[in-house]
């Protein structure tokens, strides 16, 4: 099967964006900033360049700085007709039963072109203004038992859940409206989270587990681990591509924003309750280079997603052809600008992959 | 101010677009729709968005999305649907005790975004304690309304309303905590105003909701007489109040009443209502068994079979046009309306009710 790619759907305003400084995290959780209003028009054609570009799905990431994601892939899902959408919502907003609902109307209003990304909660301080008190280890006790009732849903054709738990409890559930999609009768489960706690909550109930990237050496144990259970493993990543690998470095070191904003981030970071996080922190601070192509140095700016695949075109598709040997089937990619990086990718590096992938 | 006019979303699959329907064919399609088999559970897209833009052309200014595990989630349809049609609003019916209020206010604030600020919403209580237990909320009738109270309080102090300007959200209650609440995505409406809330049901926790927490109390159809009192009451405390009710509008009353009493069941016995067992609003239907005429142009014949929003105003379109300024007269301030069929009844009323209305 071929490799999956999925791309980080901009925030609002970033399509517009010229330069990676203007979309630190840090920035777009200022007070005004475009972030927290839908952008319609700027998203519509990133959705629409990146069905051209060969993307199967784009990420709708979740925060209080943020419109809600459902009804983002709700409108861009209508002005499209081919890009998916993967929601990220976090738990203990609202009850799995409407949850369900809401996820199968969506279903049916964009043709099944949806899937969930769960994500426990990476701020305690964020989470306490959703009015979810639970400490880390019990939000994913919650999770659990949430998607458990999602899934006896979808898999029940919508009759008769019942359930009870330390969280949940549900009697003679019934949601009409089904989960709609050519090939699904639920949707695609990614869970994130590099915790044992996240990483048994994918294993149980997800589809596929989202980690953050790291050399194929050691993340080769962790992906078959995965795979013996039949759950698939997704990288998130970001791309600096560029005719050769010495103007690929260059580009890659001139992403560095200000001081100002590194000291910002790492404050994000380092007051995170999640693994993930700190994670990538260390490998920014310990390790810099992690191989000849991966680099973390972005971390402390752009936050732990912003571990980056730097090269030519041709040291790309090896990168992720080399990924894929070990058993990793998906990525989920960023980079900067985010509309420029992605048609980069999409003519440069993805008919390489799928051109070495014909021969297989 | 002049009378405002909304009129029912109908059901998915209900909107019949190629062919005629009579009006028995339409009640029957309404009453069928919580059988399982109905496609009413469906997303309807294309039904919708033609019933939508007679609505507009009709003069309609908002419809009623209806909220229950029947049918799909009134979030995601007036997305959706908003997506389609420019001008129309949407009153997004929703229970309380299903997500917490700062995931509500994102959702809200979202659509407005999306559909530059057409919506509004309708809070109901829940109406049926089975329905309620299947999205996991076990409180009793007026629990229900204490802890809406609660929720309502939350999502007004996001909204600045309550004097909480834009602070951060911080509420402590019996059902609810919230704690340093933050939101990015504000509402957006042309007139910079918070969504307007509209309150429905009889019973006495749902007067106080709306006079406390809402900007107009919704309830079905009684004899003008009858009402002059509460509306005067609801009036002086700054609600308005808008009317449910059923139309149907023929050239002549005897037209209209034989046209209404086709809808009667064949079986006598036959009733929807038993499935609302904890409201006050179907209770009270439930007590109407004689007498069903409230004055000329009120009749409640339909409503002992499927419930008080049944209760129908008939005649010609001097008639109604009357009866609707009769109710300006005690202040009512809007209407919800349906009919069978939907797109019939809306057009007729556009044509021919309305500019009489107008004119006065």
């Amino acid at each position: 099967m071929n490799l999956r790619f999925h791309w980080m759907f901009p925030k609002g305003g970033e399509v517009g964006m010229k330069t990676a400084q203007e979309t630190s995290r840090v920035a777009t959780t200022k007070a005004g900033s475009a972030a927290a209003l839908p952008d319609m028009e700027g998203w519509v054609r990133f959705a629409r360049c990146a069905e051209e570009a060969g993307i199967e799905s784009v990420l709708l990431s979740f925060s209080r700085y943020e419109p809600d994601t459902i009804f983002i892939a709700c409108a861009v899902g209508q002005a499209t007709k081919k890009l998916k959408f993967i929601v990220a919502y976090r738990l203990g907003l609202m009850q799995p039963t409407t949850f369900v609902q809401q996820i199968n109307t969506l279903s049916g209003v964009i043709n099944g072109r949806v899937s969930l990304n769960i994500v426990a909660g990476s701020s305690m301080v964020e989470q306490r203004g959703y009015g979810d008190f639970l400490e880390h280890d019990e939000r994913y006790a919650r999770a659990e038992e949430f998607l458990g009732v999602c899934r006896s849903f979808w898999s029940n054709n919508g009759d008769d859940v019942s359930f009870t738990g330390n969280y949940c409890r549900i009697e003679n559930g019934k949601i009409y409206t089904p989960f709609v999609a050519p090939d699904r009768t639920m949707p695609e489960i990614y869970v994130s989270g590099h915790s044992e706690q996240a990483q048994h909550l994918a294993l149980t109930q997800g589809s596929c587990w989202v980690r953050l990237i790291d050399t194929p050496e050691n993340l080769a144990p962790m992906v078959t681990r995965f795979r013996d259970k039949g759950v698939g493993v997704c990288l998130r990543l970001c791309v600096v591509c560029r005719p050769t690998r010495d103007e690929a470095l260059a580009a890659a070191e001139a992403l560095l924003p200000s001081e100002e904003i590194e000291r910002q981030e790492r404050r994000i970071l380092s007051g995170s309750d999640s693994k993930t996080l700190k994670d990538a922190l260390a490998a920014a601070d310990q390790v810099g280079w992690m191989n000849r192509n991966l680099w973390a140095g972005l971390v402390p700016y752009y936050g732990s997603s912003a571990i980056t695949l730097v090269g030519s075109p041709e040291d790309l598709a090896e990168a992720f052809l080399e990924y894929k040997k070990i058993g990793v089937t998906q990525f989920i990619i960023a980079g900067w600008p985010k509309l420029d990086e992605m048609m980069i990718f999409g003519r440069e590096v993805i008919p390489r992959v799928r051109e070495a992938e014909s021969h297989e | 101010m002049s009378l405002r006019f909304h009129w029912m979303l109908p059901k998915g699959g209900e909107v019949a677009l190629n062919g005629r329907q009579t009006p028995r064919e339409a009640a029957r399609y309404r009453i069928e729709s919580m059988h399982a088999g109905s496609p009413a559970p469906r997303p309807d897209i294309e039904g919708w968005t033609h019933f939508a833009r007679q609505a507009e052309g009709a003069g309609i200014e908002k419809v009623l999305i209806s909220f229950s595990r029947y049918e799909p989630d009134p979030f995601v349809v007036a997305c959706a649907l908003g997506q389609a049609v420019k001008k129309l609003k949407f009153i997004i019916a929703y229970r309380s005790g299903l997500m917490q209020p700062t995931t509500f206010v994102q959702q809200m604030n979202t659509v407005s975004a999306l559909t530059q600020g057409r919506v509004s919403f309708n809070i109901v209580a829940g109406s049926s304690s089975a329905e309620q237990h299947g999205y996991g909320d076990f409180l009793s009738h007026d629990a229900r309304y204490e802890r809406a109270e609660e929720f309502l309080a939350v999502c007004n102090a996001f909204w600045g309303r309550n004097g909480n300007g834009n602070a951060d959200v911080d509420f402590a209650g019996k059902y609810y905590r919230v704690e340093q609440g933050k939101l990015a995505t504000p509402f957006v409406s042309p007139d910079g105003k918070s969504p307007e809330i509209y309150v429905s049901g009889h019973s006495e926790p749902s007067e106080q909701l709306a006079y406390s927490q809402g900007t107009c109390w919704l309830r079905v159809a009684e004899d003008p007489a009858k009402l002059a009192s509460v509306v005067a009451r609801a009036r002086a405390r700054g609600v308005g109040v808008c009317l449910r009710l059923c139309l149907v509008c023929r050239p002549t009353r005897e037209e209209a009443v034989e046209v209404a009493q086709s809808l009667l069941p064949g079986d006598s016995a036959e009733s929807t209502v038993t499935l609302k067992d904890d409201s006050q609003m179907y209770r009270e239907g439930g007590q109407i068994t004689t007498g069903h005429w409230l004055n000329r142009s009120l009749w409640t014949g339909l409503v002992p079979h499927y419930g008080p929003v049944w209760t129908t105003l008939l005649g010609s379109p001097q008639d109604l046009a009357d009866a609707f300024l009769e109710y300006e007269r005690i202040g009512v301030t809007e209407f919800i309306i349906s009919g069978w069929p939907e797109v019939d009844t809306v057009n007729v009323f556009g044509r021919e009710v309305l500019p009489l209305i107008r004119r006065q």
